[in-house]
């Protein structure tokens, strides 16, 4: 039998680029509407880039990059 | 030798020319001291924080590469933490294999072109839009009546008040 063809393709495996936190615009991406991570169900994302993407995008809050919660004004 | 990233946020109540002397004095000064030798350095500018912090909306950023011993590494870290003029900074491990970082002037400049590229897109379909309602209003102002003169209003008022006086 001939093998089964993927569903999801990894964007990161795609354009062969780790997460980064220095780039907050592509990490913005995979966090919700109300500014947390979203789980690899919904980003369709490799579970080693996955791992990789929770870190950085922790790294970018602590810089200021991105926000943990979404304000209201 | 391991290869470490800084990245360190600087008070916004300082000029950027002297931003930039205490990342030089700060924090270069300190590595090369340490023994270390510095890969990779870029002065961001001023940016925005995503939430306030120590009440401040905006900063200084600064970026480095270096490599050092990483016994040194909690030294430097100490005397880092005792700097009033440094909000915030972060080391972080960089893989032997990476590629060096891009400067963020070149990446700045290259989303404001994006940006640009899709106001031009938008424009056109704008001025169809009011096209189209210049046409729907030049119609109704066709159908709706001509509004009196004010002339007419008053000769029709004299009429009606000399009638009803005369009746009386």
């Amino acid at each position: 039998m001939p093998p089964r063809p993927k569903k999801f393709i990894c964007t990161f495996c795609k354009n062969t680029q780790s997460p980064n936190y220095k780039d907050p615009k592509t990490l913005a991406q995979f966090i919700t509407y109300y500014r947390s991570i979203q789980s690899r169900f919904y980003t369709g994302v490799c579970l080693k880039h996955q791992k990789k993407l929770a870190t950085e995008i922790k790294k970018a809050r602590i810089m200021g990059l991105l926000p943990s919660v979404r304000y209201e004004k | 030798m391991q290869k470490y990233e800084i990245m360190a946020i600087v008070k916004n109540s300082l000029d950027e020319i002297t931003a930039k002397k205490v990342c030089q004095t700060q924090i270069l000064d300190k590595i090369k001291k340490l023994g270390g030798n510095i890969s990779f350095e870029d002065f961001w500018g001023e940016r925005g924080f995503a939430y306030k912090i120590n009440k401040q909306t905006w900063g200084y950023y600064f970026l480095a590469q270096f490599e050092l011993d990483g016994a040194n590494l909690s030294e430097m870290k100490q005397e880092l933490n005792l700097e009033k003029e440094l909000v915030r900074f972060l080391i972080s491990k960089v893989e032997k294999n990476a590629a060096t970082p891009r400067k963020y002037s070149e990446i700045k400049a290259e989303y404001e072109a994006q940006e640009k590229k899709k106001q031009v897109e938008n424009t056109p379909k704008e001025e169809k839009k009011s096209t189209r309602r210049e046409k729907l209003t030049t119609i109704k102002e066709k159908e709706s009546s001509p509004s009196p003169k004010k002339d007419d209003v008053d000769k029709k008022l004299d009429d009606i008040i000399s009638q009803s006086s005369e009746g009386i």
